[in-house]
């Protein structure tokens, strides 16, 4: 996929690519309001990559000097702060 | 505020400085570094901490794992061995030294680092090991970090680290930290040092492209007791399970969690001295706060 796609779509495959990186979590165990990092569903070396599917999906960069905490906190929040 | 130019009265204190960027400390500051320690000592005593006395140097192949050598390459400092081959010492002692710098000749393959962080040595020292409840550190090490510049106290290439660490189960460690941070405002109560806590991240390299970095400020593990503007003199840091994973450290079956919390001496000698003045009869005894402690009660 390339250039923006709508939230509904972004919002599955990031879900989809949540579950990816923990292949031992049920489906219906990951929420909106699942915290990924505090909950160890990824990792520090995973967000680099997530960052990335972000750009991916909302077709612009993201300035990284403007991260700041609780950004990438669960699905809601990544689609709040840049997504829509 | 004391002006650390004052350089006269921070002689007089017991404050010597070498350009290289470590300090000499004597007489009445030296005494009050060693009432600070006493205290990060009895703080640690309250849990139990057992504590270790670590060589200057750490394995480089143990830092490595770490992944190091790619995210601090600018603040490692390495210990350099020449070849001992006797026709490469030999050329060496034709002119050993030339413009003040030393005229290495054949090297020998480095395979040590100068300490770069005193709790390393722990998580290094236990690797391997299966806990069945949570564990409780100490230690105390000169600490090696290159900078591009150096202030007395403030910014020094080789400084003094205490560390009191925890591994156990994310909520030990969580625990052990949150209640660290309140034995530590309570010793800042007690020296009348002033702070802000402050999320912070770590000095990587080329940060934009570190994953530890980037994970550190979207979800804060490190935060700092700042004095003035931008002196950080405490840290508290949980680390997750990266010490745990990468050293085998292990509980229930799992990799543990840590957690560390970090004191850099000669910048609390740095606060207290700007806090009180130069006349070590205002400084804090501190008696109460370095005798031994109650235990803190374990979850």
């Amino acid at each position: 996929m390339t250039g923006k796609c709508n939230a509904d779509e972004a919002r599955a495959e990031l879900r989809g690519w949540v579950l990816s990186t923990a292949p031992g979590l049920a489906e219906d165990k990951l929420t909106d309001t699942t915290p990924l990092l505090e909950a160890r569903l990824i990792t520090s070396l995973h967000v680099p990559e997530l960052l990335l599917l972000i750009e991916r999906l909302r077709g612009r960069p993201i300035d990284l000097s403007a991260l700041s905490a609780g950004d990438l906190k669960d699905l809601a929040t990544i689609c709040a702060r840049f997504l829509e | 505020m004391t002006q650390i130019s004052d350089s006269a009265a921070w002689q007089s204190i017991g404050l010597g400085w070498q350009p290289s960027g470590q300090a000499v400390l004597s007489g009445a500051l030296l005494e009050l570094a060693d009432r600070l320690d006493r205290c990060f000592v009895a703080m640690a005593g309250a849990w139990g901490a057992r504590e270790f006395r670590f060589p200057a140097f750490v394995s480089a192949a143990e830092l490595h794992r770490l992944d190091y050598f790619r995210s601090f390459p600018h603040l490692v400092t390495f210990p350099v061995c020449l070849d001992p081959d006797e026709p490469n010492l030999e050329r060496f002692t034709g002119e050993p030294v030339t413009g003040g710098a030393v005229a290495l000749t054949a090297i020998e393959p480095v395979r040590e680092v100068l300490t770069p962080a005193a709790c390393y040595h722990i998580y290094i020292h236990e690797q391997g090991r299966v806990f069945e409840r949570a564990q409780h550190y100490t230690t105390r090490n000169t600490c090696f970090r290159r900078e591009r510049y150096y202030a007395p106290l403030r910014r020094q290439w080789g400084f003094t680290m205490r560390e009191i660490v925890c591994v156990g189960t994310l909520d030990e460690v969580k625990q052990f930290l949150a209640t660290c941070r309140g034995q530590v405002e309570a010793l800042l109560a007690a020296t009348g040092v002033p702070v802000a806590w402050t999320a912070a991240t770590d000095p990587f390299f080329q940060p934009a492209r570190s994953a530890q970095y980037l994970a550190q400020r979207v979800n804060p593990t490190k935060t700092e007791a700042v004095f003035g503007d931008d002196l950080a003199i405490a840290s508290v840091n949980l680390h997750q399970d990266h010490f745990g994973h990468t050293f085998d450290l292990s509980r229930d079956g799992a990799p543990s969690f840590s957690g560390c919390v970090a004191f850099g001496i000669e910048r609390w000698l740095h606060a207290i001295v700007a806090t009180h003045g130069f006349n070590p009869a205002r400084w804090p005894s501190l008696a109460r706060a370095a005798a031994p402690a109650d235990q803190v009660a374990s979850p």
